[in-house]
């Protein structure tokens, strides 16, 4: 499980490959943090759950990384540490373990949104793909 | 992606596919050479794709590549058969910038520069997550009534709205549409400036080009001001967010295709058009009020730092102006007046002289147009020009010409705080670190970019403003 960020001119991105598609979610989940500030696994304390159902792999993507994004703002807590189940074939149950923000301080400028421009989610031969650009 | 020169400034993207106008770029020669090296000119190309598009699909001199719509892209849809588009918007809903005089000259602040900048360290909110200096409680209300509220709590003076964009309170706005998610997200930000390239900037104006539209905004030469860049914050993200979800559904349902997913719409008459458009001017109303807020929180550090009433401060409202927000305006389309939505994504309204939207006073000049620079160089305040060939807008800021990622590759945070500080601003970051991504060569020449705005006849010249401190999250 790898992620690669990618250049953008305004705003940042990441890709990332992996052998399933709970655990590209959770690479892609990881990425997003680190380019704010990385937390090392096991180091947070604190945990949340979510649980997001969507219409589409695309979107369960989408959705997981922004309630991931709101968990954040409004709790105060940046994570790194993800624990993804499947509830069905475009369902997820997440469970993210964070420290406080005041803790880690911020390595990246902080991420506004998910977006859905050059989205990919794709299972190919070898495994998984993802992309996705932030807003930031 | 083929280009045509139309003018000295003006470049032409021809309609293929299922473009159903042109694309149409305000840019130089040299500015077209940085446009080329990203995907900017592509998304120029599929916002053309969006029903009911009128003209062209536009772009600004500072346009660069952003999601969905380039940053700097400008467009108009017929409110008869178009659609809206929040991707049109961005995030940032009602992102923008004001601009405050003051009665302060370099000299007084040069005698006083420890304490202002002390006094804006200590009480202006920044960075990510929670941090506000208005309550929470004010939140629904500040929804409704924008800036005008803000004021009723006693942030800012009455008489700054008169130099708000839509007097700070966008019509229409419907609260109900804003999500508990985004509430929660607003309820602590309100009076925060936020991070990346969001800023408190304490500047001097030092050259004036057009003296007679600069006495009539209130700025001298030598006169300190200050400029204030922040939008609607994690309300606004969240709003964006929670709508741009639901449109990928009722596209399928009006039977709208698009070239790229944050392109998301839906007709501007459509009840998920009506419910974007409601739930829009609410967040922007929390951006006007959020930067009201911040203003006046400025005005109680000068005047503590300086020992005078905040009246004596002299700091009145110059001008407020978003750029990041969809408006329903009217405008001349093949010469009969047309009700359009215009969509300013990372491009500032710039209404010309006589706009009977523009107050009384500033009826003979034309709209102040705020265009930041960088952190080390200079920003520029403009004004609308007659006739300008881009519904209203110009530039919003000098646009960025390398990533971010490259831009911290050059030097770290520490070392562009140092030289800033040689070059006389004094910087109160959050983050020391992030510094290096907002550095004054990660941006394009903002001299350049006010000039092509002059050239095409998007907004001219009036006064250039160099920083003389900054505060960033």
């Amino acid at each position: 499980m790898t992620y690669r960020i990618l250049s953008h001119t305004a705003d940042s991105g990441i890709e990332a490959t992996a052998p399933t598609l709970p655990d590209l979610i959770a690479v892609l989940a990881r990425g997003m943090f680190d380019l704010m500030a990385p937390v090392e696994p096991g180091e947070g304390a604190e945990q949340v759950e979510i649980e997001v159902t969507s219409g589409s792999v695309e979107d369960l993507v989408v959705d997981v990384l922004s309630d991931l994004l709101f968990e954040s703002e409004s709790t105060d807590l940046l994570f790194g540490d993800f624990v993804v189940a499947m509830t069905g074939a475009t369902g997820a149950r997440v469970a993210a373990r964070g420290v406080p923000i005041s803790k880690t301080g911020m390595t990246g400028p902080p991420i506004k949104a998910v977006t859905y421009h050059d989205l990919a989610v794709e299972e190919r031969d070898d495994g998984w793909y993802g992309r996705v650009i932030f807003d930031v | 992606m083929e280009l045509k020169r139309v003018s000295d400034v003006v470049w032409e993207v021809p309609r293929t596919g299922g473009m159903r106008v042109p694309g149409r770029i305000f840019a130089s020669d040299e500015l077209m050479e940085v446009v080329l090296e990203d995907r900017s000119v592509e998304q120029v190309a599929n916002v053309a794709h969006l029903p009911g598009i009128v003209e062209a699909s536009m772009a600004m001199p500072d346009i660069h590549w952003g999601y969905g719509f380039p940053i700097g892209g400008v467009a108009a849809m017929r409110v008869s058969d178009g659609v809206v588009s929040p991707g049109g918007v961005g995030f940032d809903i009602c992102c923008g910038v004001r601009l405050i005089a003051s009665s302060f000259t370099e000299a007084d602040f040069e005698a006083r520069r420890d304490t202002v900048m002390g006094e804006l360290d200590r009480r202006i909110p920044r960075g990510p997550g929670k941090g506000a200096i208005a309550p929470g409680s004010i939140v629904e209300e500040v929804l409704a009534d924008g800036a005008a509220a803000a004021v009723r709590h006693g942030y800012g003076w009455p008489d700054d709205l008169d130099r708000c964009e839509e007097r700070g309170t966008s019509k229409g706005a419907k609260p109900e549409e804003i999500s508990d998610k985004a509430l929660t997200r607003g309820r602590d930000q309100l009076g925060s400036l936020g991070a990346g390239n969001h800023f408190l900037e304490i500047q001097v104006v030092d050259e004036i080009v057009d003296p007679g539209a600069a006495e009539a905004f209130g700025l001298a030469e030598g006169m300190v001001v200050v400029m204030i860049h922040c939008g609607s914050r994690g309300l606004g993200h969240q709003t964006c967010t929670d709508h741009v979800r639901l449109m990928g559904d009722a596209m399928r349902r009006h039977g709208i295709t698009v070239p790229d997913r944050q392109l998301a719409c839906v007709p501007i008459g459509s009840d998920e058009g009506a419910s974007y458009l409601g739930a829009m001017a609410a967040a922007s109303n929390f951006a006007w009020a959020n930067r009201h807020i911040l203003a006046h929180e400025t005005r109680q550090a000068f005047a503590t730092a300086f020992g005078v009433s905040d009246t004596e401060t002299g700091m009145r409202l110059v001008f407020d102006v978003a750029h990041n927000l969809a408006k329903i305006e009217t405008h001349m389309i093949d010469g009969a007046s047309t009700e359009v939505c215009v969509h300013r994504k990372g491009a500032t309204r710039a209404f010309g002289p006589g706009h009977p939207d523009l107050p009384e006073d500033l009826q003979e000049w034309g709209q102040p147009v705020l265009v930041p620079g960088s952190m080390g160089t200079a920003s520029w305040v403009l004004r609308g020009m007659e006739g300008n060939p881009a519904f209203g807008s110009a530039a919003h800021g000098a646009g960025r010409l390398m990533s971010r990622k490259k831009a911290s590759r050059q030097a770290p945070g520490r070392e562009v705080r140092a030289e800033l500080e040689e070059a006389g601003i004094s910087v109160r970051p959050l983050s020391v670190g992030l510094l290096s991504e907002e550095a004054p060569y990660a941006y394009k020449d903002v001299d350049v970019v006010a000039d092509v705005c002059e050239r095409a006849n998007l907004a001219a010249r009036v006064a250039r403003v160099r920083p003389l401190g900054v505060v960033k999250g």
